[in-house]
C-alpha cells in the first residue's frame, strides 16, 4: 500500500485475498505451528498458541511499528515485501521456518530465507502467492530477537538480530544491516560450543562485522552498523540463553 | 471500474461507489463529509487518520475503502453526545490544537475495550502510532487514565 502511494508501484489490477480463508492460527504434524498467510500480526501477537510455544515471536511483534498497523498488516504480506528492515524475515528463518508457496504449477514448500533474493526482491514466481508458514517447535532451543531502532523507539530498525540456541551450538541471522536476512556463519562456527564464553562472543561479534556486505541508509552509516553488529551479538546470545519458555 | 459498497457508518447502514486504489479517509471525507479522520503521514505512523472498522483501529490512509464492505465502520463524528473518552481528553486537557485527537480517542477505545485498567506502558502501548506535534503526552496519558475511571463509573 505504501509502495503504492509512493507511486513506486502502477498496479493496474488490485485483487483481494481476504475471502481465501488463509487466516488461521492451527496445529501441524509434530508440533508444528501453521499460519495462514493472510493471519494479521496482531492475531499472531495475540495467539495464545505462539505466546505458549514461541514467546520470543510474541515479543518481536510487540516492538514492530505500532498496534494499528499490526491490526492490518499480515504474516503473507510482512515476508513477501522483501524489505530488509522487516523483524520477521530474520526470526523465522532462525526458527528454520518454511513457507507454502501456491502457484500455477501447484504447491511447493520453502525456506522462509530462500524468499529473498535482495533489497525489497522476493523470489517468488509470476503467479505465486505464500499461503502458509510452519514454524517448527522449539522445543529445549532458546531463542531471541534484538533490534536496534535509531531515530525513534517504532522506527524501522538499523539492525535486527535473531539467535536460537540448540545446545552449544548457535544459529544467529541479521537483516536490516544487510539487505536481505542473512546468516552469520562465520560468528556461528566461532561460538560452537562456547556460546557461553565472552572471549569467544567478542570474536563472534567482529567476524560478524567482516562476513557480510553492510548498507548505509536512513537508519545508520555501514560503520555504525558494523559496529552495532559487534555489540548486539553478544547480547542477542545472552538474551537467548536468558529467554523463559 | 467503481463498485458499490455497503457498510455500516456510525452505526447507520450506507453504501457508496469506490474506486479500487481508493482509501477510506479519501471515501470518508469526499462521500461522506467527514473530516475527523485526516490524512498527515500518509505512512501509518501518526494516527490522525485513524478509524475502527469492526472495533480495530486502521490507518484510514493506508486503508482501501473496499475493504470496509460489510464492515462496521465508526469515526470521531459516531454518537450524538461524547462518550467517556472524550470527556476525559477534556477534563485533562488532553490535547493543544486538537488535530491529533480524534486519533487519540478512538485508539483509546481500543486501548480500554482491550485492557479496561490500563498501566502507564499499556497505554504508552497502543499510543506510541499516535503523534502530538504539541507534545501534549503527559496530559494525554492522565486522560487515558481518566478515561479508564470513567468506563469504570469510578
Amino acid at each position: 500500500m505504501l509502495m503504492m502511494k509512493a507511486g513506486v508501484l502502477r498496479p493496474a489490477r488490485l485483487v483481494s485475498l481476504r475471502k481465501l480463508n488463509l487466516d488461521s492460527i492451527s496445529n501441524g504434524k509434530d508440533g508444528v505451528l501453521v499460519v495462514g498467510a493472510m493471519t494479521t500480526l496482531r492475531e499472531l501477537e495475540r495467539s495464545a498458541a505462539v505466546k505458549e510455544g514461541w514467546p520470543v515471536i510474541t515479543r518481536a511483534l510487540r516492538t514492530l511499528s505500532n498496534v494499528r498497523v499490526r491490526n492490518v498488516a499480515t504474516v503473507g504480506g510482512a515476508l513477501a515485501h522483501a524489505d530488509p528492515h522487516m523483524d520477521l524475515p530474520p526470526l523465522l528463518s532462525a526458527l528454520g521456518a518454511r513457507a507454502t508457496i501456491a502457484g500455477p504449477q501447484g504447491e511447493r514448500s520453502a525456506p522462509i530465507e530462500s524468499l529473498y533474493a535482495g533489497y525489497l526482491e522476493n523470489t517468488l514466481r509470476r503467479g505465486e502467492l505464500i499461503t502458509h508458514i510452519e514454524i517448527p517447535p522449539l522445543g529445549k532451543r532458546r531463542a531471541a530477537y534484538l533490534k536496534c531502532t535509531t531515530r525513534s523507539a517504532d522506527d524501522w530498525p538499523a539492525l535486527g538480530m535473531a539467535v536460537v540456541l540448540d545446545g552449544g551450538e548457535a544459529r544467529i541471522w541479521v537483516s536490516a544491516a544487510t539487505d536481505k536476512p542473512t546468516r552469520l556463519l562465520a560468528a556461528e562456527k566461532i561460538l560452537k560450543g562456547q556460546i557461553t564464553d565472552e572471549k569467544a562472543l567478542r570474536q563472534a561479534g567482529a567476524a560478524a562485522a567482516e562476513e557480510v556486505h553492510i548498507e548505509s541508509d536512513l537508519h545508520g552509516s555501514a560503520d555504525y552498523k558494523k559496529q552495532l553488529i559487534r555489540v548486539y551479538l553478544a547480547r542477542a546470545v545472552h538474551e537467548a540463553r536468558n529467554a523463559v519458555h | 471500474m467503481r463498485r458499490e459498497i455497503r457498510f455500516r457508518l456510525n452505526g447507520e447502514a450506507v453504501s457508496a461507489q469506490v474506486a479500487p486504489h481508493e482509501t477510506l479517509v479519501e471515501l470518508l471525507q469526499e462521500g461522506f463529509g467527514l473530516y475527523g479522520a485526516r490524512e498527515s503521514c500518509g505512512q501509518g505512523l501518526c494516527g490522525c487518520c485513524t478509524v475502527l472498522v469492526d472495533g480495530r483501529a486502521v490507518s484510514g490512509c493506508l486503508y482501501l475503502a473496499s475493504l470496509v464492505e460489510d464492515s462496521d465502520v465508526r469515526t470521531i463524528e459516531d454518537g450524538g453526545e461524547l462518550d467517556a473518552v472524550q470527556q476525559a481528553f477534556i477534563e485533562a486537557s488532553g490535547f493543544q490544537c486538537g488535530f491529533c485527537t480524534p486519533g487519540f480517542v478512538l485508539m483509546t477505545r481500543q486501548l480500554l475495550d482491550e485492557i479496561p485498567d490500563p498501566s502507564e506502558d499499556d497505554i504508552k502501548h497502543y499510543l506510541s502510532g499516535n503523534l502530538c506535534r504539541c507534545g501534549a503526552y503527559p496530559e494525554i496519558i492522565a486522560a487515558v487514565k481518566l478515561a479508564a475511571r470513567k468506563r469504570k463509573g469510578v
